[in-house]
């Protein structure tokens, strides 16, 4: 299983308040390396507990959860926060930018906790990726002086500095216009088609879901089907 | 240099509310400032009074007790084992002096803590000038020690106390007995001790303490003059004061001294109880207000960052989110606690000195004392700044803490 990127055995998950339900049953999940995947479904399914438990940031749930081929359930939080800085690049429905910042700064701060590049380097791999989405010019103002389309296209290239094997959205284009939505994904496509990285989203938007290499079609906790 | 990513974010943070920052260092200011100025009043006017008190009074005062006559003699004459009782016993009509004075100093001087040995001869007197006679003592010193010791010099009010070593018959007078019998330095006074004769000595110089009783009664002479005054020889001493390196291990030194020598030695705590207790409660006075005031301080640092991470929590979660562990966090909350610390303490430092110089040019202008006795002692301020960032950081690590268990998920999700 090697060309496994992300596998789950029989994750199952339960909220406890205000009453202990089931909110993911079973899952078991395989997602191979360069895939770009797609989950949907209705609201409340289960799809984005899903995500953010195969993002690691949650680790209450029962089951087991493989990245790149490493047992990661049980693992010590400090060990999780490593492996996402390293393998897992994250975008969310709301860019999340720190306010304070310039979007240089916002997309080098994942890299320089990584430490696996100078200063200098990570500073022009931050360009490179913010040129990727055409906001290099904007690169030394502070995020909160950006429109919503911007801060969520550099949100997506702090995703990116690391490098990542995987890279998860939770409705990544949800805030964004329709000409937005097209560069995301089209930069998506080629991020999984030419630099071989996993994507992992979930989305509302069925024409960016029918436009993903695979459909995982999500309904009360379970896979419908994938 | 490297700075740290972690240090990128606290000081960006920091700088980024500047108002609240500054706000929070003053308060640390503050907190150090009073701190220092509290410290420095306190010891100032700690050193005024026991400099006050020790300008009379040596750490330790060893003469000879008077004895009352008991058995020992009579039993070693007999050698029985009959039980002796003396009826109406009497002092001892032995000499007052210290036997073998210079061999009891030399010996003495050997005790690690003592830093100043001086022999005195003290003899009660009458002072007459014309047809007023008053009563008083003579102490019959070397000015040269007994300036070092209890620094007579900045009780002068005219003559030099030096000529006591160049006038033969010189005799420095306290200022109520100069007033009392109208002397000027140069006028002549008698001086009579009970067993001598009268001797007509030379006042050289008048001083003042700020002790009424002192300067109505005292006066210094040659230690030979005082003992030509009582017509002794030049082996008579009556006390000899010692003063420590530390005036607080006055009672156990006393102790040892008194063993070693059998002389009665009275330390400065048995003749100064009252000092010792106000010394103690000042302590505690200060020792509380300085705690209240860093426990304000902390409190206003704690606030402004719990506020901080109340605000910046969806930042937190992000952080989290793209690898920062738990520790990471604490490291960036604490920073920030750390450098308004810092930077309070700083300026507190500061602040604390330029506070205690302009204080103590407050005029007091009562007895000896000209202005505000305030101290400039270098530990307070190392004090000082070591307890101010000291509870800053404790005070930013609860809330640093709780920032690094923010559940990203549950932040993020809403």
């Amino acid at each position: 299983m090697e060309n496994s990127a992300l596998k789950t055995k029989n994750v199952t998950k339960y909220f406890h308040d205000p009453v202990t339900i089931p909110v993911l049953k079973n899952i078991n999940l395989d997602v191979k390396k360069g895939e770009f995947v797609s989950i949907v479904g209705k609201s409340g399914c289960g799809k984005s507990t899903l995500l953010y438990v195969l993002s690691t940031m949650d680790s209450d749930y029962e089951g087991e959860l493989e990245i790149n081929g490493t047992l990661v359930t049980g693992l010590s939080l400090n060990a999780l926060a490593k492996i996402r800085n390293e393998s897992i690049g994250f975008v969310f429905q709301f860019h999340y930018l720190l306010p304070d910042f310039s979007c240089l700064k916002n997309v080098m701060i994942p890299g320089l906790r990584l430490g696996k590049y100078s200063v200098k380097e990570v500073e022009q791999r931050a360009y490179e990726k913010l040129k990727m989405f055409g906001v290099e010019e904007l690169a030394l103002k502070n995020a909160n002086r950006l429109s919503g389309g911007q801060q969520q296209r550099v949100a997506i290239a702090r995703a990116l500095i690391n490098d990542p094997a995987i890279i998860m959205g939770d409705e990544p284009t949800g805030n964004l216009d329709s000409k937005n939505t097209g560069i995301v994904f089209d930069l998506f496509q080629k991020l999984s088609k030419e630099y071989g990285q996993t994507l992992i989203t979930v989305t509302h938007d069925e024409d960016f879901a029918k436009r993903s290499d695979r459909i995982i079609e999500m309904a009360d906790g379970e896979i419908l089907k994938h | 240099m490297k700075i740290s990513v972690n240090t990128e974010i606290a000081l960006t943070y920091l700088s980024s509310r500047k108002k609240q920052t500054a706000v929070a260092a003053m308060g640390v200011m503050f907190g150090i400032s009073m701190f220092i100025f509290m410290q420095s009043l306190m010891k100032g006017t700690n050193d005024y009074f026991e400099k006050a008190s020790f300008s009379s009074t040596a750490h330790i005062r060893m003469y000879s007790e008077n004895k009352v006559a008991d058995a020992h003699m009579l039993n070693s004459f007999l050698k029985d084992n009959s039980e002796k009782i003396l009826i109406n016993p009497k002092q001892l009509t032995q000499s007052q002096g210290i036997t073998n004075p210079y061999g009891i100093i030399q010996n003495i001087k050997k005790n690690k803590q003592v830093v100043a040995v001086t022999p005195q001869v003290t003899a009660t007197v009458i002072y007459s000038s014309g047809s007023v006679n008053i009563n008083g003592t003579v102490a019959g010193v070397s000015i040269d020690e007994e300036d070092k010791m209890f620094d007579v010099q900045t009780n002068m009010v005219t003559g030099d106390l030096h000529d006591l070593n160049r006038v033969n018959n010189g005799l420095l007078i306290g200022k109520g007995v100069a007033d009392k019998l109208s002397l000027h330095v140069g006028d002549n006074i008698t001086v009579r001790a009970g067993t001598g004769s009268p001797m007509i000595m030379r006042v050289i110089g008048i001083f003042a303490t700020t002790i009424k009783q002192i300067d109505e009664s005292k006066s210094y002479a040659n230690i030979v003059q005082a003992q030509n005054l009582l017509g002794k020889d030049r082996s008579y001493v009556t006390d000899i004061k010692v003063n420590l390196a530390d005036y607080n291990n006055a009672p156990k030194v006393a102790r040892d001294l008194e063993t070693i020598t059998g002389y009665k030695a009275e330390d400065w705590v048995q003749s100064n109880e009252q000092l010792k207790a106000a010394f103690k409660i000042r302590a505690i006075i200060l020792n509380s207000v300085i705690a209240v005031i860093l426990l304000v301080a902390g409190f206003g640092i704690y606030n402004i960052l719990n506020m901080t991470i109340y605000e910046k929590i969806k930042e937190i979660a992000i952080l989290k989110a793209t690898g920062f562990s738990g520790g990471s966090v604490v490291s960036i909350f604490l920073q920030q606690a750390a450098y308004i610390g810092v930077m309070g303490g700083f300026v507190g430092v500061i602040f604390g000195f330029v506070l205690t110089f302009m204080v103590s040019k407050i005029y007091i202008g009562a007895g000896t004392l000209k202005y505000l006795p305030m101290s400039f002692y270098v530990p307070h301020y190392i004090e000082a700044v070591t307890f101010g960032i000291l509870t800053t950081i404790a005070a930013g690590y609860f809330p640093a803490r709780k920032a690094s268990k923010v559940d990203p998920v549950s932040i993020i999700r809403g």
